[in-house]
């Protein structure tokens, strides 16, 4: 179990160490509050049993009622003000979250999917460890030592009792966890495997229905319900022990103290107004510390959120932006020297030992197999990697060192699945120089092969109503707008896929009269034959196939 | 075309709940077992509170220490049992929950496989059901035993209180329906009312980090990722206003529950003193009734915390509830076939459309005898894959004839590996195969992977190459005599689709080959291209 505070979540997010702080107030108010509701309502309950009149209850009347007005504003306001910290929280990992994700777009191991999930309903799991689990945590930091002050000042003994258990209950619950953690382990794995059945049947239904094999899995699924069920019993007897320690401990020493007053007062050993105060006092310092036992859950739930919001913009922070101005492209030579790049946790590099030099003005293809690291090469040229191991020179400046903006204006990239964005395709030529006219914008589009296309088309989410090679001719679009306003270097990921013998013969053409240099990934014979130069890339020694 | 049959009436979740109570055995004593656990729990903590009152009050009246063991025995006890009933409630109520959910999961298996989910763009419909289904749980653990052992235990102390003050126990009763259900009502409300305003910027913000996310390299490499980011984070700053506001009605529920025990708390304090003072209730009851209401704030928050569990579970079963009474379609496994000497497939004049939907293709004509590769291409939607569908004999035509000879064999374009070795993904297409066989498919489909190898989910990553060519493996392995190949190439690198086609042509033999596609790259390798126009 990691601590209770993610210590990320305090520096990262400056709304939950403010809202500590001002819960760390709410919880100093709420326990004298609640001491001073045990003091009204002992008196007036002693008064009563002495009297047999309703006198001792008039005085108190009034303050019990602000007493209790008090209370419930400050637990209003705790709940109010952790819901804001969380709101606070989440919009700052959200802003963080999506620059980790444009700092390094080809990085990224979470599908747009999860990122969505994350973003959106992913990152509410925080607000159950905001709203619940942080408050009763601070609660637990606060009240119980003043409310043990408190009866301390009334009576040594019962404040002993709770001094002495009080602190028992995370023992007893850490040695618990510690003494099962080997056994919860090794059944959680097969619990796994258990659980994921049933999702891994449900999602591969049409599969097995297309070989008539759906019918027949389902005794094998009632056979692995069953064991699942057994092994989460099992888990559960151990797991739900934890509980049972901060229950049977809190209750019983609730009991312990109310039986040793109770005998006190037979013998006169303390009044009945000091004795009803200590037993309204004594649950309420077990209280928070039973809230955030029942609140756990959120907390896991949250911590888990946060670990994949953090997991996502630790990548961020691992790689620190050049600042050095980009020498020109079409004047200095792009050299890869000894360039390697390695997957993170992969155990070899996906690329390595690559010396390449690259021209000013040149147009070289970048050919060999599946999975030979072309795309990692055109990915580390546009900034987007880095390698790890060499490094890649442009003139005599490490490109590392580079500011990427000022690296990218010079050069025009089309990814192998280019990204469309909502709107039109004329939009979505224009991202190539969002100043263009509309006129250039369908030059452009037109010298890429796409004169069939109409400029107005709507394109709808992910490039909805387009085609893959409708998609390529647009995105190659963008790329020649961009040469025209300026960009001097062409980096080119199968350009040609998708498109029939003509468009790739219009392509090609046009991209000779730009007149720029270019990098390009392709397998086209075509392609090839146009080229200035063709490095054919290797299988790297050992990598993984 | 049969008319559509009258749909089952809604049964609700009570009516699914009943249901799957006759799949497991003695599943209601164990429910009952669990509710009275839970209540034996929740009246322990009440009970330890009244029981000390009564201690202390009775101690102070000073008499023999003997008047007082019993009490003192009660204390404990209650300290005690407390934590043992509630530790056996969880184990009984997990256990019955655990029983309900997987009798659940085997009614949603059984319904889902035997109505045909091919081709019907249900993938989300399919990992939406599976976390549907564990509402089951939440409404066993989380709604049903907490609320009705709640109540009880909030229903038994008034009846002891009213033997004792009348007044008292109505007083109590009120705060009870006010704490535990109207404050948390109107709470939920007013909180939905508040989330309600941040849906719009919710939903805006999702599409906008959709698409900054699909074309954050097109973005970035064209500098425009600051002016982008810009536009999302207003939408962020909008999201975080409005839960801001939000957060203003999130404390009401707690605080009316401490507003509603105060209230019981004080007037029965002045009810209970002035029956004291009039010698109708015994001084040693009155701190067992004022203090009562202190210690049942717990009871009070379960019975908020079940009713917001019981909204969302209640709308999950009932999506699951409507899959379970859904009308199937077709036939849901692909019927065997005995092999054929001459195989082949065949539609003549074929209406191709869902049971009880409108034909999506009429009059389709089509032909793909031995060594014969035809591409079937058309624009998305027209119904390729339905067209699939029906020559495997999944679904009837609606019109026409279709005739198969031979096994049809399917590659999908998302063919599912599941989370198993590489040798069980490749025996979904024959159960029977030795070793030997599955090692020889793997081979003619291109692929080297060591049949022991753990794959899919749990196991290791399989690119999208080698997951086609398990998929192909499959049929490799089954002797399919005609082949449906559905977008063989989609989602493949340029070269790794090349080489999948390469080995596909090849192993696929002199066996009819229907390819449904749009890439030029397959109609190429066609003999025929048929086009299908709505």
């Amino acid at each position: 179990m990691a601590g209770p505070i993610d210590p990320r979540l305090l520096r990262r997010a400056r709304a939950t160490k403010w809202y500590l702080a001002a819960g760390a107030g709410i919880g100093i108010a709420t326990a004298v509050l609640t001491i001073g509701q045990a003091w009204l309502l002992a008196r007036s309950l002693g008064g009563v049993f002495a009297v047999h009149t309703l006198d001792p209850v008039w005085p108190v009347l009034a303050p019990l009622a602000a007493v209790f007005a008090g209370k419930a504003l400050l637990s209003w306001a705790n709940t109010w003000l952790a819901q804001r910290a969380s709101a606070a929280v989440k919009s700052q990992l959200r802003r963080d979250i999506l620059r980790a994700r444009l700092a390094t777009p080809t990085a990224s191991t979470t599908s747009t999917g999860s990122l969505i999930t994350l973003l959106t309903t992913g990152l509410d799991a925080l607000d159950g460890y905001f709203s619940k689990y942080l408050p009763q945590l601070v609660l637990a930091a606060t009240v119980p030592a003043l409310i043990v002050l408190a009866v301390g000042s009334a009576d040594l003994a019962s404040a002993v009792i709770i001094v002495v258990t009080l602190p028992l209950i995370p023992i007893f619950m850490a040695l618990i966890g510690w003494t099962t953690e080997a056994r919860t382990k090794r059944r959680w794995k097969v619990q796994q495997r258990l659980a994921t059945h049933f999702f891994d049947l449900i999602a591969g239904l049409p599969t097995l229905q297309s070989f008539g094999r759906a019918r027949a899995q389902r005794k094998g699924l009632a056979e692995t319900e069953a064991a699942h069920r057994r092994e989460t019993m099992g888990t559960l007897r151990v797991s739900f022990l934890s509980a049972f320690a901060l229950e049977l401990l809190a209750t019983l020493s609730v009991a312990i103290v109310a039986v040793e007053v109770g005998f006190r007062v037979v013998y006169s050993d303390i009044d009945l107004t000091t004795a009803f105060f200590i037993l309204i006092l004594a649950p309420e310092a077990y209280l928070p510390v039973r809230q955030v036992g029942v609140h756990y859950h959120d907390s896991a739930d949250g911590m888990a959120a946060a670990d994949s919001a953090f997991a996502e913009i630790d990548r961020l922070t691992a790689m620190p932006r050049g600042t050095l101005a980009a020498p020109a492209v079409d004047a200095s030579r792009v050299v890869f020297d000894g360039f390697a790049y390695r997957y993170p946790d992969a155990e070899t590099d996906a690329v390595t030992g690559i010396d390449l030099t690259i021209e000013p003005g040149e147009i070289v293809a970048l050919a060999g197999t599946s999975g030979v690291g072309k795309t990692t090469l055109l990915n580390a040229l546009m900034g987007f990697v880095r390698p790890t191991a060499g490094r890649i020179l442009v003139g005599d400046v490490d490109l590392a060192e580079i500011d990427p903006d000022a690296w990218r204006a010079q050069l025009a990239h089309v990814p192998q699945q280019p990204g469309m964005v909502r709107g039109s395709v004329g939009d979505n030529v224009l991202l190539g120089d969002t100043a263009a006219t509309e006129a250039r914008a369908r030059a452009a589009l037109d010298d890429a092969g796409g004169a069939g296309i109409p400029l107005d088309q709507p394109v709808g989410d992910d490039g909805e109503g387009l085609s893959a090679g409708e998609r390529r001719r647009i995105a190659t679009a963008r790329a020649m707008l961009r040469v025209r306003s300026g960009a001097r270097l062409l980096v080119l990921d199968e350009p040609t896929a998708g498109l029939d013998a003509e468009a790739e013969r219009v392509l090609l053409a046009s991209l000779r009269e730009l007149g720029v240099g270019a990098v390009i990934v392709t397998h086209r014979p075509r392609v090839l034959a146009e080229v200035d130069r063709v490095v054919h890339l290797e299988d790297p020694v050992g990598a993984a196939v | 075309m049969s008319a559509p049959a009258a749909a089952p009436p809604r049964r609700g979740w009570l009516g699914l709940l009943r249901g799957l109570t006759a799949d497991v055995p003695r599943a209601w004593p164990h429910f009952f077992a669990a509710l009275l656990l839970a209540a034996a729990a929740s009246a322990a903590s009440v009970a330890l509170m009244a029981t000390s009152g009564w201690l202390l009050s009775r101690a102070a009246e000073h008499p023999p220490v003997l008047y007082l063991q019993v009490a003192a025995v009660g204390v404990r006890f209650f300290g005690i049992s407390r934590g043992v009933f509630r530790y056996t409630e969880r184990l009984v109520g997990h256990d019955l929950a655990l029983k309900l959910q997987s009798a659940l999961r085997l009614r949603v298996y059984g319904t889902l496989s035997r109505t045909t989910l091919l081709g019907r763009r249900r993938g989300d419909l399919l990992t939406r059901i599976v976390a549907d289904v564990e509402a089951v749980m939440d409404l066993v653990v989380r709604v049903l035993v907490p609320f009705c052992s709640a109540s009880l235990v909030i229903l038994a102390t008034t009846t002891l209180f009213a033997v004792f003050s009348p007044a008292s126990a109505i007083v109590l009763l009120v705060s009870a329906v006010l704490a535990g259900g109207i404050v948390p009502w109107v709470a939920q409300r007013a909180s939905r009312a508040a989330d309600a305003t941040a849906v719009p910027a919710r939903g805006r913000l999702a599409d906008s980090a959709h698409e900054l996310s699909r074309a954050s390299v097109d973005i970035v490499a064209y500098g425009l990722a600051e002016e982008r980011l810009a536009a999302l984070l207003d939408v962020d700053e909008e999201l975080k206003r409005a839960e801001e506001r939000a957060a203003v009605v999130r404390g009401i529920a707690v605080a009316g529950q401490v507003v509603a025990a105060g209230f019981a708390v004080l007037l029965i304090l002045v009810l209970g003193a002035q029956e004291v003072a009039a010698g109708t209730l015994s001084p040693v009851m009155l701190a067992v009734l004022v203090l009562t209401p202190l210690t049942l704030h717990e009871v009070l928050s379960t019975l908020a915390q079940s009713a917001q569990t019981f909204t969302r579970a209640k709308v999950a079963l009932r999506r699951v509830e409507a899959e379970l009474t859904a009308e199937p379609v077709g036939a849901g496994d692909v019927p065997d076939a005995p092999p054929a000497e001459d195989p082949g497939l065949r539609l003549s004049g074929a209406t191709i459309g869902w049971p009880r939907s409108e034909a999506l293709l009429t009059g389709l004509d089509l032909r793909v005898g031995r060594g014969e590769r035809v591409a079937l291409v058309g624009p998305s939607g027209v119904g390729k894959t339905t067209v699939a569908a029906t020559v495997m004999g999944l679904i009837p035509p609606q019109a026409g004839r279709v005739e198969t000879h031979g096994r049809v064999g399917y590659l999908a374009q998302d063919a599912h590996i599941f989370s198993t070795t590489v040798s069980e993904n490749v025996r979904i297409g024959n159960k029977d195969a030795t070793r030997d066989d599955v090692v020889h498919a793997l081979a003619r489909a291109g692929l080297d992977l060591d049949p022991d190898r753990v794959v899919g989910e749990l196991g290791s990553a399989v690119s999208g190459g080698e997951a086609r060519r398990i998929a192909l493996a499959r049929l490799l392995v089954g002797d399919y005599q005609v082949w449906v190949l559905d977008e063989p190439t989609e989602h493949l690198d340029v070269i790794t689709a090349a080489g999948v086609l390469d080995d596909l042509w090849r192993a696929a033999g002199d066996a009819p080959l229907l390819a449904i596609t749009h890439d030029p790259a397959v109609m190429e390798r066609c003999d025929r291209v048929v086009r299908l126009a709505r």
